[in-house]
């Protein structure tokens, strides 16, 4: 063999090595520009996710006042009202901030003390029959009356409350222009009565808290519309990928479904227990509290006449529900660390670790199947999840305290 | 080496003398920790979250560090016991043979208690936190009365915190491996294997692309239920209709069914329906307890509170005992 020839070889050997490196960059480039059409079925769910799948907000024949203008306008007040508190110091907008989609940025709700979780949203809460991580109540009023009386959040009880509205003129004709003529509060169940339409009103502004269309309502839009080029303005390869995943491989939407991306429903995917503390039993202890608190939709204070509670009615429990907390909602992460019930994940890539490992439950048995992604797959998936973070679709003034001077007060009476 | 050799003979040893266990102790069975509180049994389990995460231990502890310890129950009867749980320091000079006689004998218990939780009822599950302050030997007593009856029930599980049970195995496995691996490089196993594993030829690929097209279609097929589609009960006693109120039926949405229930194609009255459903992939029941709310005769009756949480293939066994003849039918669904 001459050295001549010898070198030719190499420089083609070369060439070719070059040519199938070119060739492959250049497919990699190709595919990412114009990453796989989504099939029908796929279609289907992108639509299924989409905000435009949102139904209207469900009545909620338990409280007579839910969808009140005026009485919204009074829950706004009463819910940045720090003197609805043992201390005058706290209100529900000390935990449900609205510059962090009404959560702290606390692992578990700091007020007079600590409370035993993490301060969920109540952005698009009106929609889950369930509230709390437990579900230990059932309707958005009766979640809002049980911090007032929880000593480490509030600290205060309701006959101080009916007291202070009483008292207070301006919440006193507010009241009496949504509920009727003050009660006598030392007649019967009169301050019980006053408590629970407090609850009635913030639940009726909590009402107004709504999600709005983010970006990947927008890549819904233009996937829907086969406007290719919207879709491109709207996503990049990497968030659609991060969709693919979430709708396929990765599961997600076995729980987080629906255009609110939750079930509404209790899972147990074996999270650790916040240190210090025993695991969190969860569901099975909130399905039998929400039975026994007298608030509840089969209550005296339900305004549902008929006492049509199918919720309360057909709730389960069992060794199933063993640590199952209430599934949340994905839309609006952004500034809502930490995550899960006590708060334990500080970010969403440790959460997504989480339900790659999915480990065993250290109580009850744990939903989650592991995932095997890789660490790009988990960076996609954590991308798209970025791209659910949007502006409320509710009007700027009901996102900061009300202006309660007397003035406004009056012109509106 | 030594000490493993030696914790396998005090393990043999305290299975043969049945009597150690005679009041009850934890012990590893087909791979579970399982407890025994005379015959009220439950699994048990010991984490240390902070140092070694979801590791789940059996008796002996690595660290001296913050613990749960998890009773999951097998038996009932300890969801409806009063269980208090109590840790003290080995004083007892028994070790692993420690009995409830020796505890008894001692005569300050509460010196060497190191841990009590007082008797409560947990109807789900037992757990308790102790964060243990130093290495050493430790007794568990999980005590329960049932009913509040004069009997009560211990269990005695002696068990060491800071344990370091695998000695130098480790170094030897590692080593073994490695001598393994050098071997099977030299003699060129691996060489042959590599050259055994061959790409799937063309007509291969042509059949596993046609399974994977016509498979899930096959299996969709067989799934799918339709309204007014009649079901077959499992040993043919009923038939069944079903029609439901949301159709299609969609995800978190509560709705109620018709059900038609016939035998020998007659109308069955006055029959008593349970209903159980779940997702046999994920684990998991119906997010509803449904239940038959009205009977509207001619075999009509009415269930109430379904709703299904997840897309995908469900589940719903309709139990019907009607004249004394009791037959399932399991309705496959793909909402």
């Amino acid at each position: 063999m001459s050295t001549i020839e010898a070198k030719t070889r190499v420089v083609i050997a070369s060439l070719v090595v070059i040519a199938v490196v070119l060739a492959a960059a250049g497919l990699l480039q190709y595919r990412s520009a114009n990453p796989q059409p989504w099939t029908e079925a796929e279609v289907a769910i992108l639509r299924s996710l989409w905000i435009g799948s949102l139904p209207p907000l469900p009545a909620d024949p338990t409280n007579a006042v839910a969808d009140n203008p005026t009485a919204a306008e009074f829950g706004h007040r009463l819910f940045f009202d720090p003197r609805l508190s043992g201390t005058g110091g706290i209100s529900c907008s000390t935990c449900h901030q609205p510059i962090r989609r009404f959560t702290d940025g606390l692992a578990k709700g700091q007020a007079i003390g600590t409370s035993k979780r993490n301060t969920r949203s109540i952005v698009g809460v009106a929609y889950s029959p369930w509230l709390y991580w437990d579900g230990r109540r059932d309707s958005l009023w009766s979640q809002a009356l049980s911090p007032l009386e929880d000593p480490v959040e509030h600290g205060g009880n309701r006959e101080q409350y009916a007291q202070f509205v009483a008292a207070d003129p301006t919440y006193r004709a507010s009241y009496e222009s949504v509920f009727g003529e003050f009660p006598n509060l030392a007649k019967g169940d009169a301050v019980s009565r006053v408590f629970s339409n407090i609850g009635k009103a913030i639940a009726a502004y909590e009402r107004l808290l709504l999600p709005g269309p983010s970006r990947f309502d927008a890549y819904v839009d233009a996937v829907m519309a086969g406007d290719v080029a919207a879709q491109r303005s709207a996503f990049s390869a990497d968030e659609i990928n991060g969709l693919r995943l979430f709708i396929g491989e990765a599961a997600c939407t076995q729980c987080h479904n629906g255009p609110l991306f939750t079930n509404h429903e209790f899972h147990n995917t074996g999270v650790l227990a916040f240190p210090g503390e025993v695991p969190d039993k969860g569901r099975v202890l909130g399905a039998r509290e929400v039975l026994s608190d007298p608030f509840n939709c089969l209550g005296n204070y339900s305004d549902d006449v008929d006492k049509n509670c199918a919720e309360l009615e057909f709730a389960r429990t069992g060794p199933e529900l063993i640590g199952a907390m209430r599934t949340p909602s994905l839309r609006n992460l952004e500034n809502t660390g930490p995550f899960m019930h006590k708060g334990q994940l500080t970010s969403l890539a440790e959460v997504l670790r989480h339900y790659n490992d999915a480990p065993p439950s250290m109580i009850g048995h744990s939903e989650a199947k592991p995932l095997q992604l890789n660490k790009r797959e988990l960076r996609q998936l954590e991308a798209f999840l970025e791209t659910l973070a949007a502006p409320l679709a509710t009007a700027e003034k009901w996102l900061a305290p009300p202006a309660t001077n007397v003035a406004t007060n009056t012109n509106e009476e | 080496m030594m000490l493993s050799a030696l914790r396998l003979v005090l393990v043999a040893c305290m299975m043969l003398a049945q009597n150690a266990h005679a009041h009850g102790g934890v012990v590893e069975e087909e791979d579970l920790c399982v407890i025994k509180v005379n015959y009220l049994r439950g699994h048990f389990k010991i984490y240390q979250p902070l140092t070694d995460g979801h590791k789940e231990f059996c008796e002996d502890l690595p660290n001296a560090t913050e613990s749960v310890f998890v009773m999951e129950y097998l038996h009932d009867g300890l969801a409806n016991a009063s269980v208090d749980f109590r840790i003290i320091r080995d004083v007892t000079g028994k070790g692993r043979f420690a009995r409830w006689e020796d505890i008894a004998a001692l005569e300050d218990l509460d010196s060497a208690t190191v841990f009590y939780q007082a008797p409560a009822i947990e109807p789900d599950v037992l757990t308790v936190i102790h964060d243990f302050a130093e290495d050493g030997n430790y007794i568990g007593i999980v005590t329960a009365n049932v009913d509040g009856a004069e009997q009560i029930y211990r269990a005695v599980f002696p068990f060491e915190v800071g344990f370091i049970g695998l000695g130098y195995w480790p170094v030897f496995i590692v080593l073994l491996i490695a001598i393994q691996i050098q071997y099977l490089i030299m003699s060129g196993r691996i060489a042959r294997w590599r050259n055994q594993r061959k790409v799937p030829g063309p007509k291969a690929k042509i059949v596993t692309l046609l399974i994977v097209i016509f498979v899930p279609m096959l299996s969709m097929n067989d799934a799918d239920a339709e309204s007014g589609q009649e079901w077959v009960s499992e040993r043919a006693i009923y038939q069944l209709r079903f029609e439901s109120s949301l159709e299609p039926i969609e995800i978190n949405q509560m709705h109620s069914w018709l059900l038609y229930v016939s035998a020998d194609g007659k109308p069955v009255s006055g029959a008593t329906i349970s209903v159980v459903g779940g997702m046999p992939a994920h684990d998991h029941g119906l997010p509803t307890r449904p239940r038959i709310t009205e009977e509207l005769g001619q075999g009509a009756y009415r269930l109430e509170g379904m709703r299904f949480h997840m897309s995908g293939v469900w589940e719903v066994s309709i139990n019907i005992e009607a004249n004394g003849k009791t037959d399932t039918v399991v309705i496959a669904l793909t909402v």
